[in-house]
C-alpha cells in the first residue's frame, strides 16, 4: 500500500513537472515560428498597412521627411535609423581651359573647388532641402563610422576651418577668377567676352534636384550662369561618368553613394574617391591630387604604417589634404528610416537597416510573445534567380536568404565588428610591427616575426586533377604570409549542424567552398565561368594557405596577406556561406552538374553567353533541369571534385543526402537548404511571396542575441563651471548613459571620451582624452597650462564619447567665460 | 448557265484570295515597320549603348564600395579587375557588337516570336527569356483587365441600349451627370478606395494578387484571389462606366432615329425586336471593333493601376523595362501587341463581310 502511494506520488510530482519544466526548457532558434515577406512596392502604403496592422515591419530605408515624421510620430509604430546614403558634389577637374570646347572650367582651379566647401550650407541642405533627414558631411568618411570619431578632433577643427562663410568663398573666387582672365562684367562672370557657363548635372530622382538647385542658386549669386541639366540615373551616367572631361559636357554632378555595411576601416576612400587610382574611367583619369595628398592617400589604402598614430598622422593629413583637393566636396550623409510595427523587436544594421544584417531573423520577436507570425512588406522582391554561387544580390532578396543561412562569423550590426557564429574561437597571429587590435573576446591576438605557410597547406587549386595543390608542391622554396587564423569549432558542431533537408553537416561542405573559390574561375574547369575569373584574381591576391588541422573537432588554419586594424576581421572561416547565400555540397553538387552540361548556368554572365537559364534554385525552369541532375546524381552516387571529396564524403553519405534532397524538392518545391533559423516553405513568384518557417533543429538557444536587439546608443552630457580663470586648473564632468534606459554607460563600454577647447574665435586651444572616474562618469582636468592658451571671453568646450556596442558617438557642449 | 455560276465562283474566290494576300502582306509589312521603328526608339537610336555603359561603370564603382576584398588589393591590379569586370559586362549585354547589327538581330527573334533573352529584367520565377516574363504577367494581367473592361464593355452596351430608349428619363440625365467622372483615371479612384475600405474600415485588401502566405487549394486562393480583384476592378468601373454608357447611348440614339427604325415603330413592332434587328444590327461593325480593340488593349495592362494594387501585370513590367531600357522585353511587349492587332484588322475585314451584308471584299462593288 505504501509503496503503491510513494509510486502514485512519484507519478504525479513527475507529471505535474513537466508543465514546468517544458516552461523553463529554453527557446531553440528563432523567436518566431513563421516569416511571411511581401511585395509593397509602394512605401507610403506600406507604413499604412503596418498601422492597420497587415504589416509587423516594412524593410525600406525611408528618407522621405514627411513620410519619416509619420512614422517617428505615430503612436502605433517604431523605427531603426541608418545612416548608409550620402551625397557629394562632383566637379570637373579638367581645364581651366576644355580642349573640347574652348570654354572656361572655373572647378579645374582647386582654390576654387576648396571654396565651394564654405559657399554650401550644408547646414541648410540638412534643415531645409531634406528636411531633418540628412547630417553634414565634410570628408571621405562616414560621419558615423568609427574613422570619424578616432580623429575627432582634426574633424571639428577642419569642421569649423571650412563652416559656411559664403563672402570668404566670393573673394577667392573672385581672386581666382581674375587669375585665370575672367572678367566680372555686370555682376556676371565672363571669359573671352562671353558668359562663364557652367553646366550641372543635377540628379531629380532624389533630394539631389533640391541640393542640385540650391548649389546652382549659389553659383549665380557669386556671377557664374547656371546650365541646369535636370537628369535621371541612365540620363546622366554617360556624361559625368563615361564622357572625357575634356570635352567639357558638365562642370559638376550631384553625385549619391551606398554604404551597404558599417566600414570601420575607411583609408582607402581617399585614393578612391580623390586620385585617378580609384576607377578606370574618364573623370577618374582627369584627376590631379596635389602629389603629397597622392602620397598619403596611396600609403593609406596600401595600410603602409607600422602604428596607430603613424596611420592617424596619416589619416589626419589627408583629411586636410582632401578639403585642398575638394574634386568631391563631400556634403551629407542621409538618414533613414526602418519602420516596424510597435511591438516588434528586431535588430537593424547602422548602414543597410534591418536588410543588412545577419541578425535580423534570429532577433525578430513580438514583444511579450514567443513564437507566431511576422509578416514584412519590402519594396521588391524575387528580383533575380536565386543561386547561392552567383545568383541575386538585391537587398531585397538577400533579406530572406541571409535568415535561411549561418556563418562562422557574424557583423555586429552596430559596430560592423565580427562576432564569433558558429566558430568558437580563433587565434591569430599577425606578422610583427602591424598595428592590429582587438575588441572581443573570442579572438586570441598574438604576434610573431614571420608566419610561415606549412607545406601541407593547400595554396592552389588544380582544376584539371581536381585536386589541391600544396606550399610545398608550388613553392619549394617555402611561402609566408602576413596572417594566420587558427579557427576553432565548437566540439560538438558536426552533431549539432543540420542543413534544412536533414542532412548532417560535415567537413566536405567546407571543403568545398574552398574548392569554388578556385574552380570557377580556372579555364580547366568543367565548370569554368569567365565571369568568376575578377573574383579569383582578387582572391589569390591575399589568399596564402588553408589546412585542416583537425577534421573532428574542427580545426583549420587560414593563412592571408590581407590584414586589418581589428583582428577579428582577419582570416576565414571556411563555412559554406557563399556570396549569394549557403550552400551545401549535395545541393550545390546537382547545380555543379547542370553548370558543366551547359544546361544552366550560376551567374548570369555564362547564361547569357550559353543562352541558357541562369540557375535558380528556387522557382522557374531551373527546377526541372536541377531534378534531372539531381536523379542522376542519386543514381550514380555522385561525389563533386571526387579525388578531393571523396577523402570527406562516404557513398553512403552521398546516398543519404541524396535522398534527403529528393524528399526536400517533393516536399517544397525548390533546392534551396542552408542550416539557418528559417527554412524557405514557399515561394510564389508571380504573387511576390515567400514564406520562412522556424528551424526546430537549429542549434543556438534563441536568447544567443537577444542583446543586439536595439543598439546601446549613448548619451553624453557636459557640465562645466560658467567662469573659468586663466592660469588655473579647470575641471568638466561629463556623464555618459545609456540612451533608452537611463543607465551609465560602463566604462569597459566606452572606447574614450575626447575633448576639445575652442576660443570664441572657433580656435581649437586644447584637446584630448577624458578621464574615466566610473561608471558613466568622465572628467576632463584642464590644467593651468591648458587655460593660460584660452584667450579672455567665451570659450566651448565640446566632447565626444565613443561606445565600443555602436559605432555613433556621443556629443556635447558647453559655453564658458574666460576670466583673467 | 453553270459555267457563268463556276467563273464566277473562281472569280470571287481568286478576289477573296488576292485581296486576303494584299492585305496580309501590307499588315505585314506595317509590322515589319512597326517593330523595327520599336527597336530604334527603344534603343534611341543606339543612344542606349552610352546609358548602358555608363550604367555598367556607375554599377562597378558602387560594387567597389561594398567589396572589402577589391578595396584592400593594389590600385594598379584593381584597375585591371575593373576593367575586366566592365568588358565582361559589356560583352554580356552585347554592346561590343554595333547597334545596327543588334537592331536586326532584334526584329528577327521579335518577329518570329523567339522574343529573345532580357539583359536585366528576369521572370518572377527567375528566367531571362522575354517569352517566359511576359507570359508569367500575362495571367494577372488578363484576369484584372478582361475582367474590368468585359464587364464594363457589356454592362454599358446594355445600359445604353436601355437609356437610347429612354431618352430624357432620369437615369439618361443621371449618366450624363456622371459622364465627367471618367475624366480621372482609375488609379485616382483606386487610391480613395484603398484609403476607405483597406485603410480605414480594413474590409478589403491594399492590394497584392492573393493573401499572404497565399491560402492552401484552389477554391480558397480562388476566393482570396477574387477579394483582391474587388477594388482594382471598381476603380476601373469608376472610371470608365459612365461616360462609356453615355457615349454608347448617344451613339444608339443617332441610329434609333433613323427613318428605318421610325418605321418599324409605326409599323408597331415591339421595342426588343427593334433594339435587336433596327438599332443593334446595324451597329454591329462598330461595337465588334470596339470589342476587339478593347480586348487586345487588355494585353498592355495599366501601369499606374497595377503600381497602386501592386498587381503583378505586364503594365508595370513594361514599365520596368522602359526604365530599364531592356530592349528585349519592349521589344517583346509591343511586338505581340502588334501581331495581336495586325491580326485583329484582317479579322475584323472578314467580320464586318459576315455581319454587314453592305460590305464587300475585293475590287468588285463598293465598300462600306
Amino acid at each position: 500500500m505504501t509503496n503503491r502511494f510513494i509510486g502514485l506520488l512519484m507519478i504525479s510530482l513527475l507529471v505535474l513537472s513537466l508543465p514546468a519544466a517544458a516552461a523553463t526548457t529554453p527557446r531553440m532558434g528563432a523567436w518566431v515560428d513563421e516569416i511571411v515577406l511581401v511585395e509593397e512596392a509602394d512605401s507610403t502604403k506600406g507604413v499604412a498597412r503596418i498601422e492597420s496592422g497587415e504589416f509587423d515591419v516594412y524593410a525600406y530605408s525611408i528618407s522621405n521627411a514627411d513620410l519619416a515624421r509619420k512614422i517617428r510620430t505615430s503612436p502605433l509604430l517604431d523605427y531603426s535609423v541608418s545612416y548608409g546614403s550620402y551625397n557629394e558634389m562632383s566637379f570637373n577637374p579638367s581645364g581651366p581651359v576644355f580642349s573640347g570646347t574652348g570654354k572656361l572650367n572655373p572647378f579645374a582651379v582647386p582654390a576654387i573647388r576648396e571654396a565651394m566647401n564654405i559657399l554650401i550650407d550644408r547646414d541648410y541642405i540638412c534643415n531645409e532641402i531634406s528636411a531633418g533627414m540628412m547630417v553634414p558631411r565634410f570628408f571621405a568618411m562616414n560621419t558615423t563610422f568609427p574613422d570619424s570619431a578616432r580623429y575627432a578632433d582634426t574633424v571639428r577643427k577642419l569642421e569649423i576651418q571650412y563652416a559656411h562663410n559664403p563672402e570668404k568663398a566670393k573673394q577667392i573666387v573672385t581672386a581666382e577668377m581674375e587669375k585665370l582672365g575672367a572678367k566680372l562684367v555686370n555682376g556676371k562672370w565672363t571669359y573671352n567676352g562671353e558668359p562663364v557657363v557652367i553646366i550641372g548635372i543635377i540628379r531629380v530622382e532624389d533630394e539631389r534636384l533640391g541640393i542640385g538647385d540650391y548649389f546652382s542658386n549659389l553659383l549665380e549669386s557669386i556671377g557664374f550662369t547656371v546650365d541646369r541639366q535636370y537628369k535621371t540615373s541612365s540620363e546622366a551616367s554617360p556624361i559625368w561618368m563615361q564622357s572625357n572631361p575634356a570635352d567639357g559636357k558638365w562642370h559638376f554632378y550631384t553625385g549619391g553613394w551606398v554604404t551597404t555595411a558599417i566600414d570601420r576601416d575607411l583609408a582607402n576612400n581617399f585614393n578612391y574617391f580623390h586620385t585617378p587610382v580609384g576607377m578606370p574611367v574618364p573623370l577618374w583619369q582627369a584627376y590631379n591630387p596635389d602629389p603629397r595628398f597622392a602620397e598619403v592617400a596611396d600609403r593609406l589604402e596600401r595600410n603602409d604604417f607600422k602604428t596607430l598614430e603613424e596611420r592617424a598622422a596619416l589619416f589626419k593629413e589627408a583629411l586636410e589634404l582632401q578639403m585642398k583637393d575638394s574634386v568631391r566636396v563631400w556634403l551629407t550623409d542621409r538618414i533613414a528610416v526602418w519602420p516596424r510595427a510597435k511591438d516588434i523587436k528586431i535588430a537593424s544594421d547602422m548602414a543597410s537597416g534591418y536588410s543588412g544584417t545577419r541578425l535580423w531573423s534570429l532577433t525578430l520577436r513580438r514583444e511579450g510573445q514567443v513564437g507566431g507570425k511576422v509578416t514584412i512588406g519590402q519594396p521588391s522582391m524575387l528580383t533575380e534567380p536565386w543561386n547561392p554561387i552567383a545568383g541575386t544580390n538585391w537587398i531585397y532578396d538577400m533579406m530572406p536568404i541571409r535568415a535561411l543561412a549561418a556563418a562562422g562569423v557574424v557583423a555586429d550590426p552596430y559596430t560592423g565588428l565580427n562576432h564569433a557564429w558558429r566558430i568558437e574561437r580563433a587565434e591569430i597571429t599577425v606578422q610583427e610591427g602591424l598595428p592590429v587590435g582587438k575588441t572581443l573576446d573570442w579572438v586570441d591576438l598574438k604576434f610573431a616575426k614571420e608566419i610561415v605557410v606549412p607545406g601541407d597547406a593547400w595554396v592552389d587549386w588544380d582544376a584539371k586533377a581536381q585536386r589541391f595543390i600544396t606550399a610545398a608542391e608550388k613553392y619549394p622554396q617555402g611561402l609566408k604570409a602576413v596572417t594566420k587564423m587558427v579557427v576553432y569549432y565548437p566540439k560538438d558542431f558536426l552533431k549539432t549542424v543540420k542543413w534544412h533537408d536533414g542532412s548532417s553537416f560535415s567537413l566536405a561542405d567546407m571543403v568545398l567552398s574552398l574548392i569554388l573559390s578556385f574552380d570557377r574561375g580556372n579555364p580547366d574547369s568543367p565548370i569554368y565561368d569567365e565571369a568568376a575569373v575578377p573574383a579569383l584574381k582578387t582572391f589569390v591576391a591575399h589568399f596564402k594557405g588553408c589546412r585542416i588541422v583537425s577534421k573532428d573537432p574542427v580545426i583549420i588554419e587560414y593563412y592571408d596577406d590581407a590584414w586589418y586594424q581589428d583582428a577579428e576581421y582577419i582570416g576565414a572561416t571556411l563555412y559554406p556561406n557563399y556570396a549569394q547565400g549557403e550552400g551545401a555540397w549535395h545541393n550545390l553538387a546537382v547545380g555543379i552538374k547542370a553548370d558543366a552540361a551547359g544546361e544552366l548556368a550560376f551567374s548570369q554572365g555564362k547564361a547569357d553567353k550559353l543562352k541558357v537559364e541562369w540557375m535558380s534554385f528556387i522557382a522557374g525552369p531551373s527546377l526541372s533541369i536541377l531534378s534531372k541532375y539531381l536523379d542522376q546524381s542519386a543514381s550514380e552516387l555522385y561525389i563533386p571534385y571526387a579525388p578531393t571529396l571523396s577523402q570527406f564524403i562516404t557513398p553512403e553519405e552521398a546516398k543519404a543526402r541524396y535522398a534527403n534532397l529528393k524528399s526536400w524538392y517533393q516536399s517544397k518545391k525548390h533546392f534551396w537548404v542552408g542550416t539557418g533559423p528559417f527554412y524557405l516553405e514557399s515561394v510564389h513568384p508571380v504573387e511576390k511571396i515567400v514564406v520562412l518557417k522556424r528551424f526546430e533543429q537549429y542549434p543556438d538557444p534563441a536568447d544567443r542575441w537577444a542583446s543586439f536587439g536595439e543598439p546601446r546608443m549613448a548619451v553624453a552630457d557636459v557640465a562645466a563651471p560658467s567662469v573659468l580663470r586663466r592660469n588655473r586648473p579647470a575641471q568638466f564632468t561629463i556623464s555618459v548613459k545609456e540612451e533608452t534606459n537611463g543607465n551609465p554607460y560602463p566604462v569597459n563600454d566606452i572606447d574614450f571620451v575626447k575633448y576639445m577647447v575652442f576660443d570664441s574665435k572657433d580656435n581649437m586651444v586644447a584637446s584630448g582624452e577624458a578621464k574615466a572616474v566610473k561608471d558613466g562618469v568622465w572628467e576632463v582636468a584642464l590644467t593651468a597650462e591648458d587655460t593660460a592658451k584660452i584667450p579672455m571671453g567665451s570659450g566651448r568646450l565640446e566632447i565626444v564619447a565613443v561606445p565600443i556596442p555602436v559605432c555613433i558617438p556621443a556629443k556635447d557642449s558647453v559655453q564658458f567665460v574666460m576670466l583673467p | 448557265m453553270k459555267t457563268i455560276r463556276s467563273r464566277r465562283v473562281r472569280e470571287t474566290l481568286g478576289r477573296v484570295a488576292r485581296y486576303t494576300l494584299l492585305r496580309g502582306l501590307a499588315l505585314a509589312v506595317t509590322v515589319i515597320i512597326a517593330v523595327y521603328l520599336t527597336v530604334v526608339i527603344a534603343n534611341m537610336g543606339g543612344k542606349v549603348d552610352d546609358i548602358r555603359r555608363g550604367m555598367i561603370k556607375e554599377s562597378i564603382a558602387m560594387m567597389v564600395l561594398a567589396n572589402e576584398e577589391l578595396r584592400k588589393m593594389p590600385a594598379e591590379e584593381r584597375q585591371a579587375v575593373l576593367l575586366e569586370m566592365e568588358q565582361l559586362e559589356v560583352e554580356r549585354q552585347g554592346l561590343n557588337r554595333p547597334f545596327i547589327v543588334r537592331s536586326f538581330e532584334y526584329l528577327w527573334t521579335a518577329l518570329t516570336l523567339d522574343l529573345g533573352r532580357a539583359s536585366y529584367i528576369s521572370s518572377d520565377s527567375g528566367s531571362r527569356q522575354v517569352r517566359l516574363i511576359l507570359l508569367e504577367r500575362l495571367s494577372p494581367t488578363l484576369l484584372l483587365w478582361a475582367t474590368a473592361q468585359i464587364m464594363i464593355f457589356f454592362i454599358a452596351l446594355f445600359f445604353a441600349l436601355i437609356l437610347s430608349s429612354r431618352y430624357g428619363s432620369f437615369f439618361d440625365k443621371l449618366v450624363i451627370m456622371l459622364a465627367p467622372t471618367s475624366a480621372a483615371p482609375g488609379w485616382f479612384y483606386g487610391l480613395f478606395l484603398i484609403l476607405i475600405f483597406a485603410a480605414v474600415l480594413k474590409l478589403l485588401p491594399f492590394g497584392g494578387l492573393v493573401d499572404a502566405p497565399p491560402p492552401q487549394g484552389f477554391w480558397p486562393y480562388s476566393l482570396s484571389v477574387l477579394k483582391h480583384l474587388v477594388l482594382p476592378v471598381a476603380a476601373q468601373f469608376m472610371s470608365g462606366l459612365f461616360l462609356l454608357i453615355y457615349s454608347w447611348r448617344t451613339f444608339f440614339l443617332i441610329y434609333s432615329s433613323e427613318d428605318y427604325v421610325e418605321m418599324a415603330k409605326a409599323k408597331g413592332l415591339p421595342g426588343g425586336l427593334i433594339e435587336r434587328r433596327y438599332v443593334l444590327r446595324p451597329t454591329l461593325p462598330y461595337i465588334i471593333t470596339n470589342f476587339m480593340l478593347m480586348l487586345i488593349q487588355v494585353w498592355m495592362g495599366g501601369i499606374i493601376l497595377e503600381t497602386v494594387f501592386n498587381w503583378p501585370g505586364l503594365g508595370r513590367l513594361l514599365y520596368s523595362a522602359i526604365r530599364l531600357s531592356d530592349t528585349s522585353v519592349i521589344v517583346g511587349s509591343v511586338v505581340l501587341y502588334a501581331y495581336l492587332l495586325a491580326i485583329t484588322v484582317f479579322l475584323l475585314d472578314i467580320i464586318y463581310a459576315i455581319v454587314d451584308p453592305r460590305v464587300r471584299i475585293g475590287a468588285e462593288g463598293g465598300k462600306a
